[in-house]
């Protein structure tokens, strides 16, 4: 079934299908209306529901408390409230909860803009006093919006890691078509995680304690990365110069290269769509051949840092188009990479 | 041989025993209250217990009870969102008064507005004291902490159920005890317990002692308790 | 592939016509993406809105050139120059004055007749589809309709009024 709707809205929507239980939500543009639709979707639905919450800290950690309740449960923020979250998001790390956080990018320092950027890559895949042990999908699309809630549920209470979807501010306000796709998606593994005979603790004593704790998600979350990893590869088959770009950057970016094809420029795009854990080992397959590359972001390094982080082994060419805050049109990524080329 | 009952309440979980808190410590003295009303009232199987960071972490492993730590302030909002998913349950909210009355106040004064159905246990000592005893916001005139080293003047003591009272819901419950007048605490747990049953929120504040902070020998220590509980006014707060 | 772009002010009703257009596009069958594009403030800020309309998804919400420039008012034209380019059609309300301003382009200048302030939206979207044909006259006016239904059916003149403006009714 057909229909355009606003970005937001299809979060929510997709959030009732998916088989949320419960969102817990500060106001914060460019997310504020996924609150909204989520309470309109409780005036009809009372199986949901819905808590505006007095800070971005109480929905976080109420979304915790309906997670140990075996319900799943959901929050939406950007920006300054990403940053208020982490708080939250510590917690369900360490205690390997299954929140599902859907992160509308907004500009980076401070209160910014409320519009759009790529600058809370970092922050969504490594915030908090954390080791990034957390599953986060980049969408590019309004239909990926939706898809992507549906796997972010899945995911979440299969593997146990905290599950972001990480968009922004333009894929959050734009309106346009969505397949509204019926997904019969049973949850697996949704059950009360306090429960007789559990005492949890996220508090240690010594070095030592918390030490192993932290070496043996590592080693789970290794064990289970390439079960998790998504990418996407476009006209990767002769490249010799591949563009790297996530979220929306990358929509624009594939049709850069159709643009630059047409020119005689053997191009080509990867895509992460997991920013964690990264699909690296794909990448490494790709991209080894490759002459060059030009990572493409609204962020100043955020991508690039990633990418570097994982794949130090390539050892080739790589140029940062950075623009942060700021948005590419097509034009002008294919007018860059040709005039850098 | 009669008198073989248990001396622990059966909500405890023994092989946390001894348990972890400073000799005089009140923690000790207002768990074995919560114990014995858990007890009394059958709810064994059906309660939820939340600690907060700081001293009340410690009671993470005292119950044979689902429990949880959370983050230091975030106790009341993590309770507030399990007990939104399910009802049944009981959910106390074991926090200390820096938790509720300071990095946690406004979650405090959010969920007494909106009647959230969980019940609150503040175990006031008036410092800081995991972090080796500094202000809080119950820190009381004159009183020599770490961070006020010549005695706090500065501003006013914080009096929590009072503040409450003026946005509290009228069937919500607000009480306040002494861990060392523990049958009296023991029947505001119990009230505060069945409020939650009935629909509404329950705040509980026990004044307790921190010789290990308060830097007093055991005659000082019931000394201060005295005072404080003349300072604090311990009584339940009906209209 | 056809680009509207919409500036005014916040209050001047910018957006709801762009987002008429898309869902009007969607109704015919055609691919849109509309993206509004402001600030913080509620009132008088600038308000951008893009439309992108074309046969094959759209990918991207936003672009450098516009097939079609609707302005609103003085203060903004200025910030839009640098989305004019030789192809642009412009379409100015009656409230621009700063026509010297687009003397090397060409423009069409909206006449208000007797329409109200408050329609002069309406106005220039029905401008905007005649200019570029973007989309059926039927789905345009449905679109519209569907969007103030709420309104309409509180206040009948107002509908007339506006479908006046659409160029649907005499």
């Amino acid at each position: 079934m057909k229909d355009f709707l606003m970005g937001n809205q299809i979060l929510a929507q997709a959030a009732l299908k998916a088989g949320a239980k419960a969102m817990f939500g500060y106001p914060i543009t460019p997310s504020s209306e996924i609150l909204e639709t989520w309470a309109k979707l409780c005036l009809a639905d009372k199986s949901i529901s819905l808590l505006q919450t007095e800070d971005e800290m109480a929905a976080g950690f109420g979304m915790i408390g309906a997670c140990l309740a075996g319900k799943p449960a959901f929050t939406a923020t950007g920006g300054p409230g990403n940053v208020l979250m982490q708080d939250a998001f510590s917690m369900a790390e360490a205690l390997r909860i299954p929140t599902v956080a859907m992160i509308m990018q907004r500009g980076g320092l401070s209160t910014s803009t409320v519009i759009y950027s790529q600058e809370e890559v970092r922050l969504t895949c490594f915030g908090g006093n954390g080791e990034g042990f957390r599953l986060v999908y980049s969408t590019s699309s309004l239909q990926e919006l939706y898809d992507y809630t549906f796997k972010a549920f899945k995911m979440a209470w299969k593997y146990r890691w905290p599950t972001f979807i990480l968009a922004d501010g333009y894929q959050a306000k734009m309106k346009g078509e969505i397949e509204l796709k019926e997904i019969n998606q049973k949850l697996e593994n949704v059950t009360p995680i306090l429960k007789s005979g559990v005492n949890l603790r996220n508090c240690y004593n010594l070095e030592e304690e918390i030490g192993k704790i932290i070496v043996n998600y590592a080693d789970e979350y290794n064990q289970v990365r390439d079960q998790l990893e998504e990418y996407e590869e476009y006209q990767l088959q002769d490249a010799e110069l591949v563009l790297v770009a996530h979220g929306i950057v990358a929509g624009a970016a594939k049709v850069a290269v159709d643009l630059l094809r047409k020119q005689g420029l053997k191009i080509g795009l990867f895509r992460p769509i997991t920013l964690r854990p990264f699909p690296a080992k794909a990448a490494l397959d790709y991209l080894g051949k490759i002459k060059k590359i030009m990572i493409v972001e609204s962020a100043l390094g955020q991508l690039s840092s990633l990418f570097k982080d994982e794949l130090y082994e390539l050892s080739l060419p790589i140029i940062d188009i950075n623009k942060p805050a700021v948005g590419f049109t097509p034009e002008e990524i294919a007018n860059t990479v040709k005039s850098l080329e | 041989m009669e008198n073989n009952k248990p001396l622990f309440p059966s909500c405890f979980k023994t092989n946390s025993k001894p348990h972890k808190f400073c000799p005089g410590c009140g923690h000790p003295l207002v768990l074995r209250m919560l114990g014995q009303v858990v007890d009394e009232m059958g709810i064994a199987d059906k309660t939820i217990f939340m600690v907060d960071i700081g001293c009340s972490l410690l009671a993470w492993d005292f119950f044979d009870l689902p429990t949880t730590q959370t983050h230091h302030g975030r106790t009341i909002p993590t309770a507030v969102g399990f007990k939104q998913v399910d009802k049944e349950k009981i959910v106390i909210a074991y926090v200390g008064d820096g938790g509720a009355y300071a990095i946690g106040l406004q979650h405090t004064i959010t969920a007494c507005l909106r009647n959230n159905p969980i019940t609150t246990i503040v175990v006031n000592n008036t410092l800081y004291a995991m972090t080796g005893g500094q202000m809080a916001p119950t820190t009381i005139d004159q009183e020599i902490t770490t961070t006020t080293p010549v005695g706090k003047s500065e501003f006013k003591t914080l009096h929590g159920p009072e503040m409450l009272k003026n946005i509290a819901n009228p069937d919500a419950y607000l009480a306040r005890g002494s861990a060392f007048k523990p049958l009296v605490l023991k029947q505001y747990l119990k009230k505060a317990i069945e409020t939650q049953i009935k629909g509404n929120f329950s705040l509980v504040e026990s004044i307790s002692a921190c010789p290990t902070n308060w830097k007093t020998g055991a005659k000082q220590t019931m000394e201060r308790m005295e005072q404080l509980e003349k300072t604090f006014k311990l009584g339940e707060l009906n209209d | 592939m056809i680009k509207v772009l919409f500036a005014g002010e916040g209050g001047q009703g910018v957006q709801v016509v762009a987002e008429i257009l898309a869902k009007a596009a969607f109704l015919d069958g055609k691919k849109s993406l509309y993206i509004p594009n402001f600030g913080v403030e509620q009132r008088g800020g600038v308000s951008l809105a893009f439309v992108v309309v074309d046969e094959k998804p759209v990918v991207y919400p936003k672009f450098d050139k516009a097939d079609i420039l609707v302005i609103f008012s003085d203060r903004f034209v200025q910030r839009v120059k640098s989305y004019i380019d030789n192809q642009t059609k412009i379409i100015l309300t009656p409230a621009v004055k700063e026509d010297s301003e687009f003397k090397n382009d060409s423009f069409v200048k909206i006449k208000a007749k007797d329409f109200p302030v408050k329609t002069w939206n309406i106005l220039t979207l029905a401008e905007a589809n005649k200019l570029g044909k973007i989309v059926t006259k039927d789905n345009l006016r449905q679109a519209l309709e569907k969007r103030f239904a709420n309104q309409f059916a509180k206040d009948k003149s107002l509908k007339e009024m506006d479908l006046k403006a659409l160029g649907e009714i005499d």
